[in-house]
């Protein structure tokens, strides 16, 4: 099932949720809405799932407008963040319940209704739970029979409202990684939102990037992560470093320094450089015309990365970057080193469009 | 017993487990079992056979059958409408939604005689709202459709009370959920928000239950006070008291107390079920 969002716009009072919101969803596809809370995504959800009504624009669900259709009858499954089981019901009759309101013509018989259920348990793979309450599930299990409750009507389109956010950090991974296979099994047309931008570039087919009621990019998780096309993308993917300076004739100046670059000459006199911590090379000594001189302020690991925070010799900006622990290791880099640094790729925004390009630097 | 008190003491974040315990226990004896010690003393002097011969008095059975009766329907009207109350308090917004809100409250505040003698008023077959049911043969005031009316007027506080505050807790997204799984506003009603609330439901209930079986003040104005008719239990005892039947009274006293403590007992009994279930 395709969903179109044609033109959605929604206010809340004053305030602007949502500014010509155009979107198409294939079918079978798993999308991420993501972006910085109050950004307008779970409005739009909720608008897809017929829960808002949006104030202008329309909503047209295999080509068929679905905009004033009811949540009751728009046939998608709404898991919430923080689960919104029926704690009064357990697992088995939380999952029946779609099927068990059904008008009487349409309800499946009692045993019918028990081995769908039971299919579905078998499913979150959770069977042994089906007579428990939810009160007594762990987090993480609650969320599985959410979703489970969720596909037990059988939905065209699965909405996902920050379905891990209540989570911790290992189990939310597991779902987010189990989430991904089940959509591969189930194949069902699904959107969900997310703030953390891991978990949209992890579990996505496409990633759809909102910023104050706008989308900002679309694009699949490679695309957005490796050609923001926006300044808000590159920060909100990531983190970032910014050098101010200017390029001109094949040379990126910034401060004192000259990077040689391969690509286009036609730029702006001043730029603002955007280069990622993990395209930063760090030279023990070698300083020269493509490098820039800087101290190590702090040296934090943190897992598989090491994080090194660097103060610039010229202008004291700061400046970071992150090496593997191998890497880190071969270099033997203590607090208080003087260093030098070397951006690998670099790049900058046009400022009237907006557009990317990506210089990369000569490697001598 | 010692070990017990012990562990309690330890696990305690705040001191003075002993001395609160303590103080509670001397408390509640000065307040309620020594008074209620003493009513069951005294109605003992009657022996067993006077006791039941008291108690089972035709004009006392017929007083009975009107006081639970009546406070038990009074009691299941307020759980209808003061739910309702509660829900049109709670989920809409309109003019002078302060000033109902604080309305619900005068049952508490408004001496009952004064809330008797304006029932018995406006609801006498003279009276402004009496005078529309005289015609279609009803009487309100003076029968027990107007202890029920007075015993309705003093309980609804109490349902809307406990109602509010869960209804006010609940999650639009419960109901959101259920909409999305294709329920209709009846099923969602029935399904989803009435099982959360019914613990409160039946507090609230329970409690204009056993205010309404106390209740003297309102009704003796209203009832009309008939042997055999329209007469509550506590009027009775006072009837009796000012007979100086002092043990008689009591008995009385000790029955209804017994009765009313059995009802309590199941409401409460019904309570832990449906909170058992969501474990």
């Amino acid at each position: 099932m395709s969903i179109e969002i044609n033109d959605v716009e929604k206010s809340f009072g004053r305030f602007k949720a949502l500014k010509n919101i155009t979107l198409n969803i294939g079918s079978g596809e798993l999308v991420a809405l993501l972006g910085p809370s109050g950004c307008g995504k779970t409005t739009l959800l909720r608008i897809i799932a017929g829960l808002e009504a949006p104030d202008s624009g329309s909503i047209l669900f295999y080509g068929e407008d679905a905009t004033n259709r009811h949540v009751r009858e728009r046939q998608v499954g709404f898991v919430f963040q923080h689960y919104a089981l029926f704690r009064h019901m357990t697992v088995f009759e939380n999952i029946a319940f779609g099927l068990r309101v059904r008008p009487r013509g349409q309800r499946p018989s009692e045993s019918e209704i028990r081995r769908k259920v039971h299919d579905l348990l078998n499913l979150v793979q959770l069977d042994w739970l089906a007579d428990r309450y939810p009160g007594q599930l762990s987090g993480g299990q609650r969320q599985r029979i959410a979703l489970a409750r969720a596909l037990a009507v059988e939905p065209k389109v699965l909405l996902l409202d920050e379905p891990f956010g209540a989570l911790d950090a290992k189990v939310r991974k597991d779902l987010r990684r189990w989430l991904r296979r089940l959509h591969d099994e189930l194949h069902v047309t699904s959107v969900f939102v997310t703030h953390d931008q891991e978990e949209a570039l992890e579990v996505a087919d496409r990633v759809v990037v909102l910023n104050e009621g706008r989308v900002e990019q679309i694009g699949t998780p490679d695309e957005v992560y490796d050609h923001p096309e926006t300044p808000f993308v590159y920060h909100f993917l990531g983190d970032v470093n910014l050098f101010h300076g200017r390029v001109h004739d094949g040379h990126a100046r910034i401060g004192e320094t000259q990077v040689d670059l391969t690509g286009g000459s036609d730029h702006p006199e001043s730029a603002i450089f955007y280069v990622r911590p993990h395209e930063i090379e760090i030279l023990r000594d070698g300083g020269g015309t493509g490098t820039i001189a800087a101290k190590i302020r702090d040296i934090r690991p943190l897992g598989a990365t090491v994080r090194i925070e660097l103060e610039r010799i010229d202008d004291r900006g700061s400046v970071e970057v992150e090496l593997t622990r191998d890497q880190f290791g071969r270099k033997g880099l203590s607090e208080g080193d003087k260093v030098y640094l070397q951006p690998k790729r670099l790049r900058t925004f046009d400022g009237n469009t907006k557009r990317e390009t990506t210089l990369e630097a000569v490697n001598r | 017993m010692g070990a017990l008190l012990a562990m309690l003491k330890k696990h305690g974040v705040l001191p003075g487990f002993s001395i609160t315990l303590g103080f509670t226990l001397t408390y509640l004896s000065l307040i309620v079992l020594v008074p209620l010690s003493a009513t069951v003393l005294k109605s003992a002097t009657l022996g067993w056979d006077g006791f039941w011969t008291v108690i089972t008095a035709p004009r006392v059975l017929a007083s009975y059958k009107l006081t639970f009766g009546a406070a038990l329907a009074g009691a299941c009207i307020n759980a209808v409408f003061g739910l309702l109350v509660a829900w049109v308090l709670v989920r809409y917004d309109f003019f002078g939604k302060k000033l109902v809100d604080a309305f619900v409250d005068l049952p508490f505040a408004l001496p009952t005689a004064v809330a008797g003698i304006a029932l018995a008023t406006l609801y006498s077959s003279k009276g402004w709202i009496g005078q529309i049911f005289t015609p279609l043969g009803i009487k309100i005031a003076y029968t027990p459709l107007g202890v029920i009316l007075a015993l309705t007027f003093i309980g609804l506080p109490f349902v809307v009370r406990t109602v509010q505050p869960i209804l006010e807790d609940f999650e639009t997204e419960l109901e959101e959920a259920a909409a999305s799984l294709g329920a209709n506003r009846w099923q969602t009603f029935q399904k989803v928000i009435l099982p959360t609330l019914l613990p409160a439901l039946l507090t609230g209930f329970a409690l204009a239950f056993a205010r309404a079986v106390g209740e003297y003040g309102s009704v003796i104005f209203v009832a009309g006070n008939i042997p055999m008719v329209s007469e509550i239990t506590p009027l009775l005892i006072i009837t009796k008291l000012e007979q100086y039947d002092y043990a008689g009274a009591t008995a009385l006293a000790v029955s209804m107390l017994i009765v009313s403590f059995g009802l309590l007992l199941a409401i409460n009994g019904l309570q832990r079920w449906s909170q058992l279930r969501r474990a």
